[in-house]
């Protein structure tokens, strides 16, 4: 017990910004992902042609790569390049987010198909356009749909913000390696940081269930939503 | 009477399968017209065709004697003018009775809110739908409440036509009456209506014509009380014959 609370006393400005770097970066990604697998899943749905066909060679390359490969490419890979080159902040969020984006277009992308067919052709019967009806009609409820997957990504991808020591960002786990070199006591700072993963993914849980529950429809068990 | 829908030699098929072989028919201001026959004979892909949910194959629509059905006509805006009631309702899930009749007004007809809930109220209460149902969603409303409020959320489109496509067929036997009683007051109300149905009595009451429909083709027209009571083809005979013997 006094060698983890040696471990606060010298580190814990340390744990802090390492516990930042990996808010940030999770949060970060998972916005860009939201967005960008948005419009990947409406392009695979109702895309048509080349657009359609870049909308799914994405997605399977992106799903079909390690995440830690996709990084060294970002980071590494395209500094050799000369034409870009990125921070370890920039490449660590791009990467994150072009990944979660293509797990994000699958999930939206059941999400789309599990609501009734009929509502789109109502919408369309009152004369809405396409846009019109994926603004009002589907999204408002691809977004209580995809919930529950959501809430997977985003534990998923906070574990796995882990990835962005490999570029050499100081977030939680790099610090907790960064400990255990200093003090030799490897076992106590991983399992600090252990037990701070644990929390994060436990409050931002119990936080997706609360909207989950807020938001749903009347009628409707949240349960069956998730059809 | 001045002629709202001309349907000219419509046909449409499902790979190998021609479902209609060629419609013909028009409805005039103010008229009901009924369409009857056995299901999987093209009754509601004719609807379907009509407001291009389904791109006929061949033929022409006329809404007000312009053509809908050429490529470069805006289908959006036709469809506005064409109202349309399904078999399962298909209310918006996550709207409450008053959004689901309003969004149409409201989102496109552009109207302001304030117009567009008037414009929904009064929809809502031509069907018999109580102010302490609009704040209910859709899963909350027995079949016969979600059907009159779709009913609504055509009317509140003004549009000149409201196709119906089995209206009453997914409903308990109980719920079926509030709704006829809707489509009637409607139909009284001078609304242009193509109803697809089994319910003969409400034919009789208050189409002025009734097409029967097998097959892909209209095979006899004419008043109800000639179709029903007096049809010529024996097909129609034996249709009729077993909706009587499902009834009973």
């Amino acid at each position: 017990m006094e060698k983890f609370l040696g471990i606060f006393n010298r580190f814990g400005s340390l744990l802090l910004s390492g516990l930042g770097y990996t808010m940030f970066i999770t949060i970060v990604a998972i916005v860009i992902g939201f967005f960008l697998g948005f419009l990947l899943a409406v392009l695979k749905i109702y895309g048509r042609g080349v657009l359609k066909w870049l909308a799914i060679a994405y997605i399977e390359l992106i799903r079909g790569t390690p995440m830690i490969v996709q990084l060294f490419i970002i980071y590494y890979g395209l500094s050799q390049t000369g034409l870009v080159r990125l921070t370890p902040l920039q490449a660590a969020i791009i990467g994150m987010g072009l990944n979660s984006a293509a797990y994000q277009a699958e999930y939206f992308r059941s999400a789309f198909l599990a609501i009734p067919t009929g509502q789109s052709e109502a919408a369309l019967s009152l004369g809405m356009s396409r846009a019109q009806l994926i603004l009002n009609i589907l999204l408002p409820q691809l977004l209580r749909i995809v919930l529950p997957s959501w809430t997977n990504e985003l534990v998923a991808l906070i574990q796995y913000s882990s990835i962005a020591m490999v570029v050499t960002i100081m977030e939680l786990t790099a610090v907790a390696k960064y400990i255990g070199s200093k003090t030799f006591l490897y076992m106590q700072s991983f399992i600090i940081v252990g037990i701070i993963y644990l929390a994060l993914s436990f409050i931002f849980t119990r936080l997706m269930v609360y909207f989950e529950h807020r938001l749903s429809i009347p009628g409707i068990s949240v349960t069956k939503a998730r059809v | 009477m001045k002629e709202v829908l001309r349907v000219v030699d419509l046909k449409k098929s499902y790979h190998k399968n021609e479902v209609l072989k060629g419609v013909s028919f028009s409805v005039d201001e103010g008229e009901t017209k009924v369409i009857i026959g056995p299901s999987g004979g093209g009754k509601s892909t004719l609807l379907y065709c009509i407001n291009m949910l389904q791109r006929p194959d061949s033929g022409e629509v006329y809404l007000d004697g312009e053509e809908i059905t050429k490529g470069k006509v805006r289908v959006n805006e036709a469809r506005q003018k064409i109202g349309f009631v399904f078999q399962h309702f298909n209310l918006f899930l996550h709207l409450n009775a008053l959004d689901n009749v309003r969004v149409g007004p409201l989102k496109v007809r552009k109207m302001s809110l304030d117009e567009a809930t008037q414009t929904a109220v009064a929809a809502l209460k031509l069907v018999g739908i109580s102010e302490d149902l609009w704040s209910h969603y859709p899963a909350q409303l027995s079949g016969g409440q979600q059907q009159r409020i779709a009913i609504a959320r055509a009317i509140a489109m003004n549009p000149r036509i409201i196709l119906f496509d089995e209206p009453t067929s997914a409903l308990d036997v109980e719920l079926i009456g509030e709704v006829l009683k809707a489509m009637k007051d409607l139909a009284y109300g001078g609304m242009t209506m193509l109803v697809v149905t089994h319910e003969l009595e409400f034919a009789m009451e208050v189409a002025n014509e009734i097409m029967f429909l097998e097959n892909g083709v209209i095979i006899e027209k004419g008043p109800p009380r000639e179709v029903i009571m007096n049809p010529k083809s024996e097909r129609i005979k034996r249709f009729l014959g077993r909706i009587h013997k499902e009834e009973s």
